[in-house]
């Protein structure tokens, strides 16, 4: 499995995929490059999607809520932060009133682009589905 | 107008709450990343950086301190400070 990261529309529409090399089963390294995409479409971007390992509802890290924090400080607008294991969705967004308060909803009617999102994490979710 | 950047010296580039802006005067191009982060946070915080609001609030603590060396087409070396990016772990 590596973790993999993807940046949606408004429209909820797949803007780029992130996958650095440098990626890992449990970290997606900083990016500069990923921070220029967001900013680069940061008129049209409703968020960014990413993998964890195993199954179950994912749960965001630390250094999730963190980088969620920093990114829309810069933006200036909050974003939705879907994140995706083998089998489950959840979505994370700000409720405050801490800087770090982020609630996490389970998502039971996933999006299209889910599903390249897991094939372009987990290189046997084909056989997983069957 | 922003001053002039000599050869050991760096603009910096901040992105804040969706506006983007340049601080007036070049760091040194080797300044430390808190360095750099603190200079920005005062200057944000005063609304010393044209095209950025003041913001008494402005706390770059999940930042990062990006350095592009100067190139054919950027004559001067460059320092962006951009939120950190990085998930999972």
């Amino acid at each position: 499995m590596l973790e993999t990261g993807v940046v949606l529309s408004l429209a909820g529409i797949p803007l780029y995929w992130h996958m650095p090399t440098t990626r890992t089963a449990s970290s997606l390294p900083d990016s500069a490059t990923l921070w220029e995409v967001i900013w680069h479409h940061r008129e049209i971007v409703s968020g960014f999607a990413h993998s964890h390992p195993g199954r179950g509802l994912p749960g965001p890290s630390f250094e999730d809520v963190t980088s969620f924090a920093a990114i829309e400080d810069a933006l200036g607008r909050r974003l939705e932060w879907p994140i995706l294991s083998v089998n489950a969705m959840v979505c994370c967004r700000f409720a405050g009133p801490h800087r770090l308060d982020y609630r996490r909803t389970v998502v039971t009617h996933e999006p299209a682009w889910t599903h390249e999102l897991r094939l372009r994490s987990y290189p046997h979710f084909e056989e997983v589905l069957l | 107008m922003n001053m002039p950047i000599q050869i050991h010296e760096a603009r910096v580039n901040i992105t804040w709450q969706g506006q983007n802006g340049d601080l007036p005067d070049p760091v040194s191009f080797d300044a430390t990343d808190g360095d750099v982060l603190q200079w920005v946070t005062e200057a944000v915080r005063a609304g010393d950086v044209p095209g950025i609001h003041a913001d008494r609030r402005a706390v770059f603590r999940d930042f990062v301190v990006d350095r592009y060396p100067a190139n054919d087409a950027r004559p001067f070396n460059l320092i962006q400070v951009r939120p950190k990016t990085p998930f999972g772990g």
